[in-house]
């Protein structure tokens, strides 16, 4: 594509801002600015309108040649014994690249969303689950319980995309019935275009593995002797638990992020387990939301080109690559080590990083691939403006050419 | 520029050469015939005494996609045992370990690639790839070393299908749906697995019958065989139509195996993993063989070819499209753990880690049923040498069941170690036949090739593609075909004693037939309607295959039947 064909053009665009990856996203490009059409989604509309930054590849703050800042990179590998790969935020094509040049530098890689990827890694790794994919869900759903999440602060369009759908195949979809089950939580996504409001299960974030305990228990036909749980009467929770499976295809979602304390596995374990129960005499399946910065994609390349996942577990390291696509105000924690950045932008480091170099976003300067939340779904990235800088793979190369 | 093979032993069934000595000449990828100018010949490879074929294909082995990618997520503690297994040894070695091991069920990309083209195999075949998950598979075997590749798509239990199926949609719709997904998705071939059943099971049906109605659509699995069998057959689509029935691990499920090929109506069909599909239910534990009654019939029904699914014991995982069959097997998880996924209004997976005991009544037995089915069956052009990896053992374990196939008391030894009261149930040990290096050769390259529809390779003709395996002729079998002593692919020498020596990265086999493009009509307001990505996002270009420099399409010519 060269640049005549980008003036004023208009695109079907897939957004990579959240784990949905939607693909509908229709832009309008006009020389180097890019306008989102649908004013759904607050999250792709910042990333395809973000301005172009215009900067230079620098070596401790001061700008440099591209061609020294990949010669002092690949001096800082070499010296290292124990590089780290951080961040992470990119597609899979990128990720190949970093993961090609791990094994060649001997680094370990961590991705920036570590954490929570792990809580649901934990849950598989120890006992599976049973889930579904959002196609299904679009067209299946009965009821949908949301667990400790509005789902919406993450992924802006599930409401609209997968719930409040005209054209439902399986169930009529202005009849599904939401709850929610947590703290604090925004609902208005969960009313029905005819009114239908959510039931909400007000409890505290800190007692949902109480709260989700007392649930899977009431799934499995046990009878719980208190009356409440975490304030929430039990009577409340088996009239949930009597509608799941009085339900053709109940949904049990959840956010990993949004579980955000110890040992949050058993509480996402106790709801895909409750799934598991649920589809000994009915059909049910429980669903991950969220996704950003490619963790779902980066997570399955890793474990298809290694043979294992990537973990949490910290990691002694001599220097660090930070890779940022998507995030660029989320930093890397310890800055002191030498540190070779590659993403769009510096401007939000405390320290100037020993290198910099910006890099094309996939998606907006360049193609990609990503897959979406739920894994099974591949989609292309899309180039959506010409790009001012190399692509993370061209930059990598590079420096592997030096070491 | 040539390279020279001189004085090997050719087995090359494809020409009717059954050990004759014969020199082969390599050039730019492919044979070719003697040059007239010796001069040009730069390298030259003595292979006196030494077995000559062409690079083995596995028509049948979860390779790429979802499915094992699930696995490995799931079942980290299959590297951690291989990292213990291998302790102590050094590099290069530290790859070593048992052929089943539980590290082979799971291996990496990279390990998939590397662990074949040790073995001689230089193409794998992925039978399982849902079309919306295509993408995925084919990331995973673009980075698959070593080795050609390929998939087959799978259709029958997809919400678009079955509304054509229910709407009566006339034949040529349905071609031209098939075909367009075969395009789409970059496959070679059409599975369909558990005809209609992936998709009950998510109406709740908790078994599906071959003249049972889906409860939705109204449909039967044998309507859903046979409009996807003339479809593949009146498109010319060279590998018949790979079908994966219905009752996988049932006891008694051999009836619904005999019904299905009677549902072929003579056309081309392809049974796999059939050991896991001829189960009697005879004996005090209701559970038998019925390997004489499938083998018998598959004698009979010169129109139907099958794979057989070997079980070999250790740990391994099942990884299958059949969530119906797998929700079902998944108590019997070992370690206790699985993955069941509906997915996509398209189909759905099943992941249940198993080991296979000796000592275990049914797996002893379901070992001795794929056996008797290798020795029954007596055209070795129809019947193909599959572990259905990993779900029955890690692909690391052929040439250990090349041994068994080959050698009669080696066979009788193992036999005489399982439980005692499956031997009692199986007539292994009257079975005498032993297959030839030629019949090996028959199964794992010529009639693999030529089910697949790969003109170019698994022979060893002027032309063919230059993949080609030098083994030592030894007696012991397994260690003959553990460990050849030069593996070439497209001509360029890969694998030395056993041991890669030069990494390159192999094509992938499409199939593209002609079809109406007035397809996507239909297919695009489903797509903006009921399907949650767009319909050009659905279509995998060539150019995600081939644009990183390694990869490459090769398109197979299709038949002309109608």
């Amino acid at each position: 594509m060269d640049s005549a064909h980008l003036n004023a053009t208009t695109m079907n665009a897939t957004c990579p801002a959240c784990g949905l990856l939607c693909d509908d996203v229709q832009i309008v490009i006009h020389q180097q600015t890019i306008q989102v059409r649908n004013q759904n989604c607050s999250k792709s509309q910042r990333f395809f309108e973000q301005a172009q930054i215009v900067t230079t590849p620098k070596i401790a703050g001061e700008p440099a040649s591209l061609q020294a800042s990949i010669q002092h990179a690949a001096q800082l590998l070499k010296a290292a014994k124990a590089p780290l790969f951080a961040g992470l935020s990119t597609d899979i094509l990128g990720f190949r690249a970093l993961f090609n040049l791990a094994q060649k530098t001997n680094a370990a890689m961590q991705h920036i969303n570590a954490q929570s990827t792990q809580r649901n890694l934990r849950v598989l790794q120890s006992a599976g689950w049973q889930t579904t994919t959002l196609t299904e869900v679009k067209h299946r759903a009965d009821v949908l319980v949301c667990f400790g999440t509005d789902i919406v602060t993450h992924n802006p369009r599930f409401f609209e995309r997968f719930i409040w759908v005209k054209d439902a195949l399986f169930c009529d979809a202005n009849q599904r019935e939401i709850i929610y089950i947590g703290e604090n939580i925004n609902t208005s996504a969960g009313i029905s275009p005819t009114g239908n409001k959510p039931t909400v299960l007000a409890c505290n974030t800190e007692d949902l593995p109480e709260v989700t305990a007392a649930f899977r228990a009431l799934i499995q036909g046990k009878t719980l002797k208190c009356t409440h749980v975490a304030g929430i009467p039990i009577s409340a929770l088996n009239d949930i638990a009597t509608k799941l499976k009085q339900a053709k295809y109940g949904v049990l979602a959840w956010v990993a992020k949004d579980l955000d304390f110890p040992h949050a596995e058993l509480t996402i374990q106790n709801i895909t387990e409750s799934a598991v129960l649920l589809n000994q005499t009915t059909r049910a399946a429980s669903l991950a939301l969220g996704g950003s910065d490619g963790d779902t994609s980066i997570s399955y390349a890793h474990t298809w080109l290694s043979g294992v996942t990537l973990n949490d577990a910290p990691i002694a390291h001599d220097c660090m690559v930070w890779v940022n696509s998507y995030s660029p105000a989320k930093l890397p924690k310890d800055a002191n080590l030498p540190m070779i950045a590659l993403g769009q932008d510096d401007s939000g480091f405390e320290h100037a990083p020993d290198v910099f170099i910006p890099v094309a976003t996939p998606g907006l300067d360049c193609n990609g691939t990503l897959f979406r939340v739920d894994g099974s779904v591949t989609l292309p990235l899309k180039k959506c403006r010409e790009a001012t800088y190399p692509t993370l793979s061209a930059i990598l190369s590079q420096i592997e050419a030096q070491l | 520029m040539i390279t020279h093979l001189k004085n090997g032993m050719i087995y090359d069934p494809a020409h009717q050469k059954n050990g004759v000595k014969e020199d082969l000449y390599l050039f730019q990828g492919r044979i070719v015939p003697k040059p007239l100018d010796p001069s040009k010949i730069t390298q030259t490879f003595d292979l006196t005494g030494k077995v000559v074929m062409a690079g083995a294909i596995d028509m049948h082995s979860h390779i790429g996609g979802g499915k094992i990618n699930i696995a490995r997520m799931m079942l980290p503690e299959f590297q951690e045992n291989r990292l213990q297994e291998t302790k102590g040894y050094t590099e290069p070695e530290a790859h070593v370990c048992t052929p089943n091991c539980s590290h082979n069920a799971t291996p990496s990309t990279t390990d998939t690639g590397f662990r074949y083209i040790e073995m001689g195999y230089t193409a794998a075949f992925e039978p399982a790839i849902l079309p919306i998950n295509a993408r995925h598979a084919h990331l995973e075997m673009g980075d698959t070393p070593m080795i050609d590749k390929g998939g087959y798509a799978m259709l029958g239990n997809d919400d678009y299908f079955l509304r054509l199926l229910h709407q009566n949609a006339d034949q040529k719709a349905i071609n031209d749906y098939v075909a367009w997904t075969l395009q789409a998705t970059q496959a070679i071939g059409i599975k369909v697995v558990n005809p209609g059943g992936i998709n009950a099971f998510k109406f709740n049906q908790r078994r599906l019958d071959l003249d049972e109605n889906n409860v939705h659509y109204q449909v039967t699995p044998r309507e859903i065989l046979q409009k996807l069998s003339r479809a593949v057959h009146e498109l010319g689509i060279a590998k018949p139509l790979h079908v994966h029935c219905n009752n996988l691990g049932a006891a008694g499920n051999f009836q619904t195996t005999l019904d299905t090929m009677g549902a072929s109506d003579g056309l081309p069909m392809h049974l796999t993993h059939i050991q896991f599909h001829s189960y009697g239910t005879e004996g005090d534990k209701k559970f038998s063989s019925a390997a004489a009654q499938i083998s018998e019939a598959l004698n009979k029904n010169k129109h139907i070819t099958a794979d057989v699914g070997q079980i070999l014991f250790g740990q391994t995982v099942t990884a299958s499209g059949d969530t119906m069959m797998q929700h079902l097997n998944a108590k019997h998880a070992n370690p206790k753990k699985s993955v069941i996924m509906d997915i996509e209004c398209d189909a759905g997976c099943g992941v249940v880690p198993f080991k296979y005991r000796d000592q275990n009544y049914v797996n002893a037995l379901q070992w001795a049923i794929g056996l008797e089915l290798f020795l029954s069956v007596e055209d070795p052009w129809r019947i193909f040498l599959t572990t259905d990896h990993p779900n029955g053992a890690p692909f690391t374990s052929y040439p250990h069941l090349i041994r068994l196939l080959m050698d009669k008391t080696f066979r009788n030894k193992a036999f005489a170690k399982l439980n005692l009261d499956a031997q009692a149930m199986s007539n292994l040990t009257s079975l005498n036949r032993e297959y030839s290096l030629y019949e090996i050769a028959i199964m794992t390259r010529a009639g693999a090739a030529k089910l697949i529809g790969l003109n170019d390779c698994g022979h060893l003709g002027v032309g063919a593609q230059a993949d080609i395996t030098v083994y030592t002729d030894q007696p012991d079998r397994e260690a003959m075909f553990a460990k050849p002593d030069y593996v070439f692919k497209n001509g360029q020498l890969v694998v030395k004693n056993g041991k890669v020596v030069k990494v390159v990265w192999g094509a992938t086999h499409t199939a593209k037939p002609a079809f109406d493009m007035g397809v996507e009509k239909g297919l695009s307001e489903y797509f903006d309607k009921y399907h949650t990505i767009q319909l050009d996002n659905f279509k995998i270009a060539d150019d995600e295959i081939s644009d990183d420099g390694r990869g490459k399409i090769i398109t197979n010519p299709s038949k002309s039947n109608q």
